[in-house]
């Protein structure tokens, strides 16, 4: 998570890791997730967020919650 | 203040950088240091010879390989011809003669701040292991070899692909025995022994330039990550990082070593596995990259080699996500420049007197 909250974030979801020198583009799901990540929201909370910004179902946005979090795993950021 | 003369080396900017150009810009940028810079060369077609805007006078030099005697009476008729009291080698070929000579180019009134012969032994190629110990970073399984049948036997033992290392420069990746046999017979004819057969390590290059002061402290460190390199593996884009395993790693280096003048960290990351490549015991060609977040290296050595106090604006750290961008540029200039490189061995302000400098950036064409 310290990874996470190091990244530098910008609105238009470009994020550069200063550690490593990585970069990374988010689409506007994946900012939504990663800013909630960062204020310490739980998986179901971050669905429960999509759901409200966006017009998806529960399950589908539980399932990007998901899919987003193995990304970041990948990547070694979480 | 008073004029200060500064001898630089490679300030070959070409396709393999040579570090001298961004140490000289970083030296002119040093506004408390009234600088004068004398380029040392070694072939007269070196681009910063006609770089006027970066170098003021130039001398071709003989290779340190010609001989110490023929290489010191040669920079003492620069000396005597400029008044330069202060150099900076920036190249690995340089490095025995200024280390043996530190002493007697003092006496002689020739500034140099630059590690011993010791310091420069323990940080060898051939020294790695205890070295990658010492910094608590991980080393890729490497072998010493100094003949045919060793490299075949490390190659036999590390697997293919492996990395075969010059002693000073290069480095070649091999897939097959042939291959590395090959790379081998080429990197001893150019550099000598020894030949480091390491194995390949997956991973992003990580840098970190610093200058340590002899005492066991660090005047300065910045760290990049290389972005974009060239056929050479030489930075061509880059970013400032802050990886505090690399940089613990730069200052249990000074620490432990008490290293003198500047030094490259060279690294390969992968997560959290972190290895040493090796490192260089001088400025990198990229270290224009940390006078440009704030931490002005040259000068800072060079205040420290004569005693003066570092400026109140001097900052101690720098920011993360700063851009480096290397550029191609070009330049049209008379030829009795080359003429007399080729003649008398210099140019510079006397030998352009009565002809127009070549045009810097920013000139209208």
């Amino acid at each position: 998570m310290q990874r996470l909250r190091s990244l530098a974030l910008n609105p238009d979801g470009f994020a550069f890791d200063p550690t490593t020198g990585e970069s990374y583009t988010l689409n506007a799901t994946g900012l939504v997730v990663l800013e909630g990540l960062r204020e310490g929201l739980s998986s179901d909370e971050l669905a429960a967020r999509l759901t409200e910004k966006f017009e998806v179902t529960a399950e589908e946005a539980s399932r990007d919650v998901d899919d987003f979090l193995d990304h970041l795993r990948t990547f070694r950021l979480v | 203040m008073t004029k200060l003369v500064v001898g630089v080396s490679g300030i070959n900017a070409v396709d393999n950088p040579g570090p001298g150009i961004g140490v000289a810009r970083s030296l002119r940028e040093a506004a408390d240091l009234d600088v004068r810079i004398i380029g040392l060369a070694y072939d007269a077609m070196e681009p910063g010879l006609y770089m006027d805007w970066v170098v003021d006078d130039a001398f071709l030099l003989p290779y340190p390989s010609s001989g110490h005697d023929t290489y010191r009476e040669r920079l003492l008729q620069v000396q005597e011809r400029t008044g330069m009291s202060f150099v900076i080698p920036t190249l690995d070929t340089e490095m025995p003669f200024y280390m043996k000579y530190r002493k007697e180019l003092a006496g002689l009134g020739l500034g140099t701040f630059v590690p011993t012969p010791e310091q420069y032994r323990l940080r060898g190629k051939d020294r790695l292991g205890e070295l990658a110990r010492a910094l608590d970073l991980e080393l890729p399984r490497t072998e010493v070899v100094s003949s045919a049948e060793d490299l075949e036997r490390a190659v036999d033992r590390i697997g293919i692909p492996v990395m075969v290392k010059g002693a000073f420069y290069k480095a070649y990746k091999a897939f097959a025995t042939k291959e590395a046999l090959s790379h081998y017979h080429k990197l001893v004819a150019e550099w000598g022994y020894p030949i480091l057969v390491q194995e390949v390590v997956e991973g992003d290059e990580l840098n970190v330039v610093a200058v340590g002061d002899g005492e066991g402290g660090v005047l300065g460190r910045v760290a990049v990550k290389k972005m974009w390199i060239t056929e050479l593996g030489k930075i061509w884009t880059g970013v400032t990082i802050r990886h505090p395993a690399m940089l613990d790693a730069t200052e249990r280096f000074m620490a432990e070593y008490r290293w003198r003048g500047p030094m490259e960290l060279e690294c390969i990351v992968d997560g959290d596995d972190v290895f040493l490549v090796e490192i260089n015991p001088r400025f990198p060609a990229w270290s224009y990259l940390a006078t440009g977040v704030g931490v002005n290296l040259p000068a800072r050595m060079v205040r420290r080699a004569l005693g003066l106090p570092d400026p109140a604006s001097e900052v101690r750290d720098y920011p993360a996500g700063k851009l480096f961008v290397r550029y191609t540029y070009e330049m049209v200039t008379e030829m009795d420049r080359y003429q007399n490189l080729i003649t008398t061995g210099e140019s510079g302000d006397r030998a352009r007197e009565g002809r127009g400098a070549a045009n810097k950036p920013g000139d209208a064409p």
